[in-house]
């Protein structure tokens, strides 16, 4: 097991770095100026190459490369002082630094700005993902117990719908209903207490959720359908068991294994940041600042929402990986 | 086939089922919008004190609060409230004194000596001096300062010696007394008042030090100040009264807040709901709505039209390089195509200055859609074309660069067509806007595009010098994009910048329009101007020609019981669950 996480987690390091790598290389060859982004499209040229020298963007891409390389883990003192300008960019971890750089734009550093974006995004992660597996748990069971019914068909259409409507489309839809209308729930926003972010949780997370259940729905009705006719399930219905203990304990269980690694995949994407969900309800997550500074061509915000992403995605595969070896004996051989 | 029956009954009951939902959300799009919340006292003139003004904008504010850097339209806003300057602009885009109570000119028009009013204080509770003046515009003009806009300032004597060759100190700014500061320039330029006007080098609190640093807490002498926590990076700003603010009485509102990052229809359904009290960013079809509704219309304005957008044709590359196909084109375009794109927002445009710019001359006819004598022009350029048998013109293609999203995803279509009817036939490149921004302003690269020029300061240079004048042409980043060269017109303008009579030099300006719009470097196609509904209650708002919010005089009656729902408190949220199902009442007006 120990010899599995060490090479699952080697891989990983070597995932994230090839993925940082590209992106910084993509992000540097784009026929975009970021220093003209900072001055505005009406700056004069001089302006612009001024701003473009103090970002050190005048250097070479390998010296570029090189250095953020070298920012990105170094160590330093334990606790950085306030005029100390070597680390001021820094988020400390004893003596080991991880350093981004400054943004571009907001002009503050990176590792503060993910600082404050991340624990809202995990919030909205959170949320969405319960919503998504109760959703689409309870209704694929549903659908496969009622198979051939009405209610199958209403519960794989609807799925059919969840999965092809844009969630701009559904989350429109939700903020009309639920906040123009019957004015239940804040339109957008995250509010400045634990309550509001509850409250202002509940649309976007349905959102996200309820286009995430669609697939959980139709995965977990098809497994349904397969492990309801093998031979366990009849013998304990055969031995008298209610058939919502049969469906509880005996067919779900099993049907609930394939969903443990498309969870372990969406949970990584969703902290990676829901772009569009996060833009629509102006919920303050990463998604929101990628788009952001995207549009700006921000490298170190664009570097550390890359990074942070694909250290998300690659650590949920592992995380998944392990839970099977965890659950299964055969994958630990 | 009593399966397959329960089948078809099933999907018709799904079909039925979701054919409702559809028309369910087709009624709700068509539903009439919320009244507007009425003023309280509608008869009463006088102002009162109080409220907070809510604003939201699409975008978000992502640059420092600092007017040595900012370069955001919407920091503009902000920053325009927080800092008084020297001299600032009136509604109808003077330059008019402000944290200076009058200025003299001396008689060989190079310097101005500014006397500044005793007891302006800073957020901090400072006295402003004119030595916090020489300070901020050192400080704003210094090479270490990214600044992008310190070459607008290269009038100022000693400018290039302090920017460029170290020198310790701007020798153009000079203090003559705690209220007196002076300031020379090398040459006579009728630019610098209004270039004075604008944020850039207004003064800031003595805790901004000598030096620019990006970790400065904004504090400057305008009529609002930021607190400590009122900018919520990416989510909103709070700026409170400045109460040290030297004009007595002002400014009537406690707070403005603007909120960042909100969708069109979520500031719509918030205005609607009360808790927004101003909104800007308006889809083109709630524009109409409001338009065509008698409660709002009242209550909604267009902003003055500030910008101008054309068809910018690079002189350098063919066909471009023939002034009669730059003509051919600026007469084959029907700009009221581009209009009815967005009729509500675009203008026709058919001159080199936009109406909101002093002189800006509505009887000048500049260009105009003409199909024959684009035709004819093409004949003169040597490619003659045939509509009715579409044989001849010009026999390569052009390449087109727009950018998306935005308007150009759509009028490219329109000029596309327009220029095939007289034998040019482009090809369309839709890019990012950073990606258009890099290639539209690159030598010998792109032979047409479709750039926008919005006012950095309300005066005709500011369109001339940078998109005509022989001066701004450079390999990269070259913001005269057509390339154009044209002595006579660099010497009208040379001329129009050292002449401080504003009759001989709008003249000037004049003449130089109509040298532009007849050599056509740009084809002028529209303006695009925006549109503004506020409340009822919202008294005294009204648009100005440079700043995108004028609330420096605006007051708020709103009824203590009006309106006011759900977002962005959770609480109000599960007052409202808790309550009914039911919209909750409150006054309105019925206008």
């Amino acid at each position: 097991m120990i010899r599995l996480l060490a090479r699952r987690l080697a891989w990983a390091v070597f995932v994230i770095w090839a993925v940082t790598s590209i992106a910084f290389v993509v992000n540097n060859v784009l026929p975009s100026d970021p220093a003209r982004m900072i001055a505005g499209p009406q700056a004069r040229p001089g302006d612009v190459a001024r701003i473009r020298k103090q970002l050190g963007l005048e250097q070479p891409l390998g010296q570029q490369y090189g250095s953020f390389l070298r920012r990105l883990v170094h160590t330093g003192p334990t606790t950085v002082a306030p005029d100390d300008k070597e680390h001021a960019n820094c988020a400390t971890f004893g003596p080991i630094h991880l350093d981004l750089g400054r943004s571009y734009q907001q002009r503050r550093p990176v590792v503060v700005v993910l600082g404050e974006r991340l624990p809202r995004t995990l919030w909205l992660a959170a949320a969405a993902m319960l919503a998504q597996v109760l959703l689409g748990v309870a209704t694929g069971v549903f659908a496969a117990v009622r198979r051939n019914t009405v209610w199958d068909h209403l519960a794989v259409g609807g799925s059919l719908l969840g999965i092809s409507a844009p969630t701009f489309l559904l989350g429109l839809g939700l903020q009309f209903l639920f906040a123009h209308e019957l004015r239940w729930l804040p339109l957008d926003g995250y509010g400045l207490t634990f309550a509001d972010h509850a409250v202002c949780v509940v649309l976007p997370a349905l959102t996200l959720g309820i286009f995430g259940a669609a697939f959980y729905t139709r995965l977990v009705r098809d497994e349904m359908i397969g492990l309801m006719k093998r031979d366990y399930v009849r013998t304990a219905r055969a031995k008298g068991l209610p058939e919502w203990k049969v469906i509880t304990r005996h067919a779900l269980r099993n049907a609930l294994m394939p969903l443990v690694t498309v969870i372990g995949l969406d949970l990584g994407a969703l902290v990676g940041g829901a772009i569009v969900t996060e833009t629509l309800f102006r919920w303050p997550g990463i998604g929101a600042l990628s788009v952001t500074a995207l549009l700006d061509r921000d490298g170190p915000v664009i570097m550390g929402t890359v990074l942070l992403t694909s250290t998300a995605i690659v650590l949920s595969n592992v995380a998944v990986d392990l839970m099977y070896a965890a659950l299964d004996p055969r994958v630990r051989k | 086939m009593r399966s397959t029956r329960r089948q078809i009954s099933a999907t018709g009951r799904l079909v039925g089922v979701l054919t409702a939902l559809a028309l369910l959300g087709l009624a709700a799009c068509r539903e009439p919008l919320e009244p507007p919340i009425g003023a309280a006292h509608p008869g009463e003139t006088t102002p009162r004190r109080g409220g907070k003004l809510r604003l939201a904008s699409i975008g978000d504010l992502r640059g420092a609060l600092d007017p040595a850097t900012s370069a955001e339209a919407l920091g503009r806003g902000a920053i325009e409230i927080m800092f008084a300057g020297l001299v600032d602009y009136d509604e109808a885009a003077h330059v008019v004194p402000d944290l200076a109570s009058r200025w003299e000119l001396s008689d060989d028009g190079l310097s101005y000596r500014f006397f500044l009013r005793e007891g302006a204080r800073f957020h901090d509770g400072e006295e402003v001096t004119a030595d916090d003046v020489r300070r901020s515009i050192e400080r704003a003009l210094h090479p270490s300062t990214p600044n992008p806009w310190a070459s607008l300032y290269d009038m100022i004597a000693g400018y290039d010696e302090y920017t460029q060759k170290g020198a310790a100190h701007l020798a153009g700014v000079v203090v003559e007394g705690r209220y007196v500061v002076s300031i020379h320039l090398h040459d006579k330029d009728a630019r610098f008042l209004p270039v004075l006007a604008l944020p850039t080098l207004r003064p800031v609190c003595k805790s901004a030090g000598e030096r620019y640093s990006d970790s400065w807490a904004p504090c400057g002498a305008g009529p609002f100040r930021l607190e400590a926590g009122g900018w919520d990076h990416g989510r909103s700003l709070t700026l409170v009264r400045h109460e040290g603010y030297f004009r007595p009485g002002l400014p009537y509102l406690d707070a403005v807040q603007w909120t960042y990052g909100m969708n069109m229809m979520t500031e719509r359904f918030k205005l609607e709901a009360g808790d927004l009290d101003i909104v800007r960013d308006i889809s083109q079809a709630d524009v109409v709505r409001f338009q065509t509704d008698q409660r709002w219309n009242p209550l909604s304005v267009f902003e003055p039209v500030r910008s101008i957008y054309g068809e910018s044709m690079n002189t350098e590359m063919p066909p471009f390089d023939n002034v009669e196909v730059r003509r051919a084109v600026a007469a084959a375009i029907n700009r009221e195509h581009y209009r009815e794109v967005r009729p509500s927002a675009v203008t026709i445009s058919n001159q080199a200055i936009p109406p909101a710019v002093p002189g800006y001359d509505p009887t000048f006819r500049g260009q105009e859609y003409d199909y024959p004598a684009a035709l004819e022009h093409m004949r003169k350029a040597g490619y003659p074309y045939d509509p009715a048998t579409g044989r001849g013109g010009y026999p390569g293609e052009i390449t087109y660069y727009a950018y998306r999203p935005g308007l150009q995803e759509y009028t490219a279509q329109l000029l596309q067509q327009d220029l095939a009817k007289i034998g040019l036939q482009l090809t369309i490149k839709l890019v990012s806007f950073p990606t258009f921004v890099a290639l539209a302003y690159r030598r010998k690269t792109t032979q047409i595009s479709n750039p926008g020029w919005t006012e950095d300061y309300p005066d005709p240079s500011d369109f001339f010098d940078p998109l005509f004048d022989s001066s701004a042409i450079n390999e990269d980043q070259s913001q005269n994009s057509a390339f154009y060269r044209n002595p006579r017109l660099d010497e009208i303008l040379a001329r129009a910048r050292h002449e401080l009579d504003e009759t001989r030099r709008f003249a000037l300006y004049g003449e130089a329009n109509r040298i532009v719009c007849d050599d056509a470097p740009w084809a002028f196609t529209h303006n695009y101007r925006f549109y503004i509904v506020h409340q009822g209650y919202v008294r005294d708002y009204r648009a100005h020609p440079v700043w995108p919010e004028n609330v420096g005089k605006t007051w708020l009656d709103r009824a203590a019981d009006a309106v006011s729902s759900t977002s962005p408190g959770a609480a109000a949220s599960w007052a409202s669950l808790t309550g009914a199902l039911s919209r909750p009442s409150g006054r309105r007006a019925s206008h």
